[in-house]
């Protein structure tokens, strides 16, 4: 066999691409067909446990070129390249693996767990409920669908897993206990939180990542000396390890200490040799430097931030996916076909939801803040639930179309009452997840984009406030590129395809206004900032809740939004931010033309 | 006249030497046969290359207003007046094309001006007339209507403008006379498919079937079946045709043997009347206007179901606002008694108040950009039919709208609505008055100058806010 170098596949895995990911798997023959292979993949396996991993490789590809589904080469070639860093290899290796044998407990696992780190978390969980489905009684396999649900915002049945894989292994695993207390921390559930880290390290007393999640716990907890004396533990267990500077640098920020920080995160990128500060620590930068007052150096760490995500996860604006579910919904939520669609019928008992819609960074966070404050209010966050249940609904309407189009089963006579089942399912979700504490009788949703999916939201809620939250066009912007954002089909690494996406949006937020009757407030973030017992009163009064003062002093709302936002929203009410976009004009001038309708017709100006 | 222009060979042919008025009397073929892009490019060619020849401007201009580009129009026929200043016909024309732009007082100052130049020509004397109307100097368009109407008896659009001027002055005798005129106007619909048999004389007619027809507006026939009670105590055999949206508020009307709304499916009749055409017959006037409110009614069980409607878009304790704020776009007078829902952006500054808006057709899309304190609903995306406005009208507490069917649904209904009129408002609202007689539940809120709503606006935005 001549090999010819031109013949290989793109994904490195050095093997050639019609033996790779140009594979036609209906050509392999069955697995007793290459068994005259097995000494081979015996000898491979030997020498890639004795650390020969040259040797290893070359029987790998040497097999894999006459049985390209050989599982055991697959298997030895995949941990080469996996510990090479080779991850598109890997990725390609493992899934072929998975599909080859969708039992393979193992390499489901790795799959999940790989997607899981590329930040993949919705295929990431399909994989770790196959690998919880094959394996239930895997400790690993709950330990991944915890760590993957605790990263998508829905710790709350991240932590019945976490729980689970402590059942299974019958023993206080130390990183599994860190695990859970980061998924308390995300809960709010600070002293169980804190419980369970004294406890992990008091068992583990030197891993790093420990450490360091716990320091974050205790910053957010607002106790800034405990996260730096965490800090100084961790030094000692890894001198000088860059993460280390990163959380400092975090937490000096949150104490206003912004030139350490700063300095921190210089120094960080001195040590650096490959390629400078990570996609956070730039936008962490950023940030500082536009806290103080630096903004055309801040402006250029956003820039450098978002450059380092694209280069790193690949991920662009799914633009074309984006217009073609808006210009769907378009079609099917008209007024003239919702007339004859039977509503869901309100909620009768138990707790109901208030809507919080809102692009990212418009301040739907300090609604929830405000509105969670209120003793009848629980705070849901940004509940992923709208979303699974367009996912859903096709299963659950029994329609062979897709969202939205499979609403057009709701004709039917044995769904018609489809609305109703798909609400209880969002309710009993809800139940399920714990959102809503004892006594209070609302929750809220505060799922940014959730507006995407008014009409849906409507017609299953048809009682439920929509309060949309406005802001500046150009603000939001800003802000959006300023932070790390996969919202809104990761159109958040580049200004352009946030303003794009932003205007997607609106448009369809307009769509609903005009072709539904919905009970729908906007409210301005501006307005809220300026005139804040107005407004919150409004916001209250169009929810059927009592004015308390409560609502007035939301930052000393104990709860912690998991969300970009935190840290501002636990900070009193302040001018500065709004019309941030004032120090960026020059900066954000490619996207002016495209913003300046949307501008004008929300009542705003561009002022320099 | 015979100037030779030379003309590019971009008109089709070579370069021949034509007179202006050739050139011109092409472009009036083209626009005759309906050829109007073809008529434009001659036209533009001869004002290009004559471009101080006053009529071939002004042909430019009509042009231009059969395009629909009134600006245009303007500035040629502008044009044309600096260079011919006593042409009373370019007079005339630019005070039509003001008036369309709602420039009330150069409409005015021309259409006087056409007047002194041709003091005997009918056109400029109605022209100017219309304009009076629109001034509310309502007197200056009587007296100008009867001398259009002294100089051509014979010409319906007077007859039909003194009817509205009498009528709006509250004259109903001589107006209802005028008022017949209306089905002689110019592209006024037919009737009647056929014309074989009599309109009813108002005598009674004990035998034979009256056909009642729904004409003009949705408005008209829910203000004018107020009188079908009236009618079956004359003929007791009354069947009434008219659009089948009308059917939720006709069928409500006593003694109605049935109602139709194709002709083919209408009995045979012995006489028609119009319901524009009752008051005539009835004698009303000022002082014996029926008002027997409410002679509509809504349907209980629909009023249950938008009662509970409400009840989920509404927030609890909230005051409901019905709204409109805009007319069927192609109603003649619709740019003035329409507006845009922002002017009503005071009523969104009421405290615990929900407005809910039952306006339908393209203005609906203005609701996408209301943002105010008080929410609007748009429930007009929910109506299917005037029963179902019927019961939200009898659920909501209020209603504010401008000139259009609502009102009058809910005057019928006896609701209370704060309307808003233009300057100068339809005839059946009368002068300066703050109530109807026709609807007695109404008030009415008069623009003070044309074009002006933030006035009667802030009026009703104040009365509302201290009732609160």
């Amino acid at each position: 066999m001549n090999m010819v170098p031109n013949d290989l596949c793109a994904c490195g895995s050095r093997l050639r691409a019609l033996r790779c990911c140009q594979l036609d798997a209906r050509t392999l023959g069955p697995a007793s067909a290459s068994r005259h292979l097995l000494p081979l993949v015996d000898e491979a396996i030997a020498c890639h446990t004795r650390g020969a991993f040259a040797e290893a490789e070359r029987l790998c590809l040497e097999v894999l070129e006459l049985a390209p589904g050989q599982g055991g080469a697959l298997a030895v070639l995949f941990q080469i390249r996996k510990a090479q860093g080779a991850r598109p290899a890997a990725e390609a290796l493992v899934r072929r693996l998975v599909a080859l044998d969708p039992n393979n407990i193992w390499a489901t696992q790795e799959l999940a767990l790989l997607l899981f780190g590329k930040g993949d978390l919705a295929e990431g969980e399909v994989h770790a409920r196959n690998a919880v489905r094959t394996a239930p009684t895997d400790p690993q396999s709950h330990n991944l669908l915890g760590m993957i649900l605790t990263e998508a915002n829905r710790p709350q049945v991240g932590e019945f897993h976490y729980r689970k894989a402590l059942e299974l292994l019958g023993q206080r695993q130390p990183i599994l206990l860190a695990n859970l207390a980061w998924n308390l921390k995300n809960q709010g559930r600070m002293a169980e939180a804190r419980a369970l880290y004294e406890e992990s390290v008091a068992l583990a007393p030197t891993i790093l990542q420990t450490l360091l999640g716990w320091a974050r716990m205790e910053e957010t907890d607002r106790d800034f000396a405990r996260a730096d004396a965490l800090l100084d533990d961790a030094e000692k267990v890894a001198p000088g390890h860059p993460s280390i500077l990163l959380h400092r640098a975090i937490v000096r920020g949150r104490a206003k200490d912004y030139d350490a920080a700063l300095a921190l995160l210089d120094q960080l990128e001195g040590m650096n040799q490959s390629g400078g500060l990570g996609t956070n620590e730039l936008l962490e930068k950023g940030r500082l430097l536009d806290k103080m007052g630096r903004f055309d150096e801040a402006f250029a760490a956003f820039d450098a931030g978002k450059r380092k995500n694209v280069e790193l996860s690949g991920a662009v604006y799914m633009a074309e996916h984006a217009a073609q579910l808006a210009g769907r919904l378009k079609a099917y939520f008209t007024a003239q076909r919702l007339r004859i669609v039977p509503r869901a019928k309100p909620v009768e008992s138990g707790p109901r939801p208030i809507f919080i819609l809102g692009f990212p960074r418009s301040g739907t966070t300090m609604v929830e803040q405000t509105l969670s404050a209120h003793p009848k209010v629980s705070a849901g966050d940004e509940l992923t639930l709208v979303h699974d249940i367009a996912n859903l609904m096709p299963r659950m309407l029994n329609s062979p179309l897709a969202y939205p189009e499979a609403l057009a089963d709701l004709w039917m006579g044995d769904q018609s009452e489809g609305l109703d089942n798909l609400r209880d399912h969002y309710l009993q979700r809800v139940r399920q997840m714990g959102v809503v504490e004892p006594g209070k009788s609302r929750f809220t949703d505060k799922m940014p984009l959730n507006e995407t999916h008014m009409g849906l939201i409507a017609l299953m809620f048809p009682d439920a406030p929509l309060i949309h939250v406005l802001r500046h066009p150009l603000d939001i912007v800003l802000s959006v590129y300023s932070n790390h954002l996969t919202h809104g089909f990761y159109c958040a690494n580049q200004l352009e395809t946030i303003a794009r996406h932003y205007l997607l949006v609106m448009d369809l937020v307009e769509h609903y206004r005009r072709e539904m009757a919905l009970k729908y407030l906007a409210v301005r973030y501006e307005d809220i900032v300026d005139d804040q017992e107005t407004h919150v009163k409004r916001i209250l009064t169009f929810a059927d809740l009592p004015f308390d003062r409560k609502c007035l002093r939301f930052h000393e709302n104990k709860r912690y939004a998991r969300t970009a936002s935190y840290a501002q929203v636990t900070e009193k009410l302040y001018d500065a931010s709004r019309y941030r976009y004032r120090q960026y004009l020059k900066h954000l001038k490619p996207v002016i033309p495209l913003l300046e309708p949307a501008i004008a017709r929300l009542g705003y100006r561009i002022d320099g | 006249m015979a100037e030779a222009v030379a003309t590019s060979a971009s008109l089709g042919a070579a370069p021949i030497a034509r007179t202006v008025d050739e050139w011109l009397a092409e472009a009036a073929a083209h626009e005759q046969a309906g050829r109007l892009e073809e008529a434009e490019a001659v036209v533009a060619q001869v004002i290009a290359a004559k471009p101080d020849y006053a009529p071939g401007l002004h042909q430019a201009a009509v042009l231009s207003h059969k395009r629909g580009r009134a600006p245009e129009a303007i500035a040629r026929l502008e044009q044309a007046l600096r260079l011919a200043p006593d042409v009373a016909l370019f007079h005339r024309n630019i005070c039509e094309l003001y008036r369309g732009q709602k420039r009330l007082d150069e409409a005015f100052a021309h259409g006087r001006r056409a007047v002194e130049l041709t003091p005997d020509d009918a056109s400029a004397n109605y022209n100017l007339g219309v304009i009076q109307y629109d001034r509310m100097e309502v007197d200056e368009a009587i007296r100008l209507a009867r001398r259009a109407l002294a100089l051509e008896p014979g010409m319906a659009g007077a007859h039909f403008e003194l009817a509205e001027a009498l009528l709006l002055d509250g004259q109903f005798a001589e107006g209802w006379e005028e008022y017949e005129w209306r089905f002689s106007l110019p592209n006024s619909p037919q009737l009647l498919p056929h014309k074989d048999k009599p309109q009813w004389d108002g005598k009674p007619m004990p035998d034979g079937t009256l056909l009642l027809i729904g004409d003009q507006g949705f408005g008209d026939t829910i203000q004018f079946c107020r009188y079908v009670a009236e009618v079956a105590k004359l003929c007791p055999n009354i069947v009434m045709a008219c659009s089948s949206e009308m059917w939720p508020v006709v069928k409500q009307q006593s003694g109605l043997a049935g109602h139709f709304d194709r002709w083919e499916n209408v009995p045979a009749f012995e006489a028609y009347c119009p319901l524009s055409g009752l008051p005539r017959l009835f004698g009303t006037d000022l002082s014996n206007i029926p008002a027997p409110v409410p002679y509509v009614r809504a349907d209980k069980a629909r009023v249950a179901h938008w009662r509970a409607r409400l009840g989920q878009l509404v927030p609890r304790g909230y005051r409901t606002i019905g709204i409109t704020w805009a007319g069927r776009p192609t109603h003649g007078n619709d740019f003035n008694r329409s507006m845009r829902l922002e002017t009503l952006a005071p009523l969104g500054a009421l405290e615990d108040t929900a407005l809910v808006s039952l306006q339908m057709g393209p203005a609906v899309a203005q609701v996408a950009d209301w943002r105010a304190a008080a929410p609007l609903i748009n429930l007009g995306a929910e109506i299917g039919d005037f029963a179902d406005t019927m019961a939200i009208l009898e659920v909501l507490d209020h209603v504010v709208a401008v000139d259009t069917s609502v009102v009058h649904l809910a005057g019928a209904m006896g609701r209370p609505v704060s309307v808003l009129l233009p300057f100068a408002p339809d005839w059946r609202w009368l002068r300066e008055r703050t109530d109807s007689p026709w609807y007695p539940t109404l008030r009415l809120f008069r623009q003070s100058a044309n074009g002006d709503w933030a006035g009667p606006v802030a009026r009703v935005a104040a009365g509302l806010a201290t009732r609160a």
